[in-house]
């Protein structure tokens, strides 16, 4: 097994390491203003613009291409929806603005899970303890062996199979996340308390299948079918490119997972030096930053999650000329490349491998 | 969009912001919830000075004359919000007049002189204020003190007083610094015509000569003795920046037959890190003191409030909550934030008395 490819640093290295990271963060802060408010405005603009486009091209099904349009902007509707707004208002990035239709405590969001749930799982629990064994659930989301520190066990011998399944119906893996039905099945939960837990997962599933599967379909009468699979194909092509943008994020070849002892004594420095040891960069152009909410800036909405995600690629040289002033390595690269050292992981850790000690990762020299 | 019937029981299958994206594109006034209004008139009342006439939609449920109205613009991406007090009473015509002071450096005041131009939206919200008629009030001889743009909710009064008795007996002194300064001059002169018992006497700071209706000098016994010999009588209201009122409470209080005032500015308070301050919590209806400077979620702890929160170092945003007034300072890098709007409890300390929804 590889070491890690950045290099330790001493106590008041990673101390300066963070002021600077902290004052980029306030440099940015500062200078928030109404271009941000214009741009999250456009980009809930589209999201309507695209959405009413497709829903109506679906209607189309007797001329096959403006249907299989109405499929592409419906995806693309809601891939917008989730990415570039959802999951950017949600972390709060545009509460400064102090829009009450803008505010991330109360979003919601077109997708399965509920922004409750997310809000729990993944602007708590995978930010604050970003790829810490057993804390972030993210790591393979229980479902899934991609680093050695996880423990083999038979059933991963299928993983190939279970991944794509996964990546089919992403969205609901991602709302059922939060029940952790691996402690229910194993017992460590009441029945009670798992059907309290469901009961809102279960009324936001009932809400969107009504929605793109009974209400949309009807309207369009003798059409229903068509329509109905016209919307089952956006939401599996938002599924597919969430799924695929999200493991690049955290599971390509050289980011570090790190043991629960980290967290003693974490300082913020040491903080930010795991966020970005755990997370790597796409490279690509405007558009396709935007289709990936700008995860494919994923160093920089690590550091700073809570700022609004059209500023990370300003940034982003900043960052990564002080990660090179520090070692610190800083992980970017093309989509095929990252997603083909995910697929790798993938195949490869569903078979067994040899043990690594917890303490291969230092962040500390000393 | 009335809250009728209808709304309710569409309610579970909207969703607002969707909603209002697509009715603001027939009119930008329509919205599912929110109290939107048009600015329908612009008029220069005084030297920097404004009255701008506004057309509300059907969620803003009007106000009492003397009352107060939340108004919300978009400064550079941020909505701020102040307080105005129209001018008019409300009637059935959904209109109201607010009139506004540019202040030296104020955001809100700057965008509503200069900025907003007619068929402009802003927000508004609940009126507030105690400041307002008594019943049968028009029948009995009033007091009203002006400070500055403190002049509103006493129009609004006048105005309110003589729509019930047009002969109404009202005395209006009105302090400002200059000529120039003075608003409504032609509105009176009209009202003066129409109402033999309506007086108003303009009082001048720093006008080099005084025209013959003009007065000159800030409050004083003297002047109130030689202008209101009759106090004892009269109901007095007053209106003005914060030392404005209360010289003048001072003064007119323990005399008048019935006093009542409003300031426009709080009474300065500024903090020390580690004195007390009050933080008021409004859903849980409670009033606990910590101390200014340090994070409030761990203060707020100390004192048996238990906020929603997750990372408890400003990432996850957990425990954001509305701040709907005070001043906060961020506690890494002592930024601090005097308006309204969400807040992390974790990172954020109070650097005045604050109220939270929470
Ligand atoms: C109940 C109530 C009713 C009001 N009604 C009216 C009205 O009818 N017409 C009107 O013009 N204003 C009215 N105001 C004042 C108004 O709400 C704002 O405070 C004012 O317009 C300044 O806002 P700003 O955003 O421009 O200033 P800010 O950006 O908030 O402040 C800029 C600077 O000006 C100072 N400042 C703030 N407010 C004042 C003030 N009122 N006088 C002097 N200095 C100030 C601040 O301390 C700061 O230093 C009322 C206030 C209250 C509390």
């Amino acid at each position: 097994m590889k070491q890690s490819k950045s290099r330790p640093l001493t106590r008041e290295q990673v101390d300066q390491f963070g002021a600077e990271l902290d004052a980029l963060h306030t440099r940015v802060r500062d200078d928030l203003g109404q271009h941000d408010a214009d741009y999250i405005r456009r980009v809930f603009a589209a999201v309507r613009y695209t959405e009413a486009a497709g829903r109506v091209l679906l209607y189309c099904w007797f001329l096959p291409p403006l249907w299989v349009l109405g499929v592409l902007l419906l995806g693309l509707s809601k891939i917008l929806d989730n990415m570039e707004l959802g999951h950017n208002v949600i972390h709060g990035q545009f509460d400064w603005m102090n829009d009450p239709y803008l505010r991330g405590r109360d979003w919601e969001w077109d997708i399965v899970a509920t922004g409750d749930n997310w809000r729990e799982t993944h602007n708590f629990r995978h930010h604050t303890y970003t790829n810490i064994k057993g804390m972030d659930d993210d790591i393979g989301y229980g479902l899934l062996r991609l680093f050695p520190e996880q423990r083999w066990r038979p059933f991963y011998l299928f993983q190939p199979l279970v991944a794509v399944i996964f990546a089919l119906l992403f969205e609901w893996g991602v709302a059922i996340q939060d029940l952790r039905l691996g402690r229910y099945f194993k017992g460590k939960m009441a029945p009670g308390e798992m059907a309290a837990a469901f009961r809102p997962v279960g009324r936001k599933m009932r809400r969107q299948m009504i929605k793109d599967y009974l209400v949309f379909p009807l309207l369009g009468g003798p059409l229903f079918l068509p329509i109905l699979a016209g919307n089952a194909l956006a939401n599996i092509m938002r599924s597919l490119w969430t799924y695929m943008i999200i493991f690049c994020g955290h599971f390509t070849a050289d980011v570090d997972v790190f043991p629960k002892s980290v967290m003693n004594g974490e300082s913020r420095g040491q903080w930010y030096l795991r966020q970005i040891r755990g997370s790597s960069n796409l490279r690509g152009g405007k558009l396709f930053h935007i289709l990936t909410g700008n995860l494919s800036h994923q160093i920089e909405h690590h550091l700073f999650p809570t700022l609004p995600a059209n500023r990370y690629g300003d940034i982003a040289p900043e960052v990564r000329a002080i990660c090179r002033r520090y070692g610190v390595h800083y992980n970017t690269g093309s989509l095929w490349l990252q997603f083909g050292q995910v697929i790798w992981r993938i195949l490869r850790y569903s078979f067994p491998s040899k043990p690594v000690p917890v303490n291969r990762v230092r962040l500390l020299a000393e | 969009m009335s809250d009728g019937v209808l709304h309710k029981a569409m309610a579970p299958l909207v969703a607002p912001p969707v909603f209002d994206f697509w009715v603001q594109k027939i009119n930008r006034t329509l919205s599912w919830e929110r109290p939107l209004a048009r600015v329908v008139g612009r008029e220069v009342t005084a030297r920097g000075t404004v009255t701008l006439t506004l057309k509300a939609n059907r969620h803003f449920r009007g106000y009492a004359a003397g009352q107060h109205v939340p108004v919300s613009v978009e400064v550079d991406g941020v909505r701020l919000t102040r307080t105005y007090s129209p001018v008019t009473p409300w009637q059935g015509d959904r209109r109201l007049a607010i009139t506004v002071r540019e202040v030296d450096g104020g955001k809100v005041s700057a965008a509503l002189v200069h900025a907003l131009s007619v068929g402009d939206v802003v927000e508004l919200g609940p009126a507030f204020g105690d400041m307002v008629l008594p019943d049968g009030g028009a029948s009995r001889p009033w007091l009203l003190v002006a400070g500055g743009s403190g002049i509103t909710p006493l129009m609004c009064l006048a105005r309110a007083l003589l729509a019930e008795n047009p002969s109404a007996d009202i005395t209006l002194m009105m302090w400002a610094r200059e000529r120039a300064d003075l608003c409504f001059s032609g509105t009176f002169a009209d009202l003066r015509a129409r109402h033999p018992n309506l007086r108003v006497l303009p009082v001048l700071t720093r006008e080099s000569r005084c025209l013959p209706n003009e007065l000159s000098g800030r409050p004083g016994a003297e002047l109130f003795a030689a202008q209101v010999p009759d106090i004892a009588t009269r109901a007095v209201r007053a209106c003005g920046p914060w030392g404005f009122v209360e010289t003048v409470s001072s003064l007119l209080a323990p005399i008048a037959a019935d006093f009542d005032s409003e300031c426009f500015t709080p009474p300065p308070r500024a903090t020390q890190a580690g004195e007390a301050v009050t933080v008021t919590l409004l859903r849980s209806e409670r009033q606990v003191q910590v101390p200014a400077g340090a994070p409030l979620l761990e203060s707020l702890e100390e004192q048996g409030v238990q906020p929603a929160y997750g990372c408890r170092m400003g990432v996850c945003n957990t425990c954001v909550c509305d701040k709907r007034a005070g001043t906060t300072e961020h506690v890494y890098n002592s930024e601090q934030h005097a308006e309204a709007g969400p807040v992390r409890l974790c990172v954020n300390a109070a650097r005045s008395d604050i109220t939270l929804d929470l």
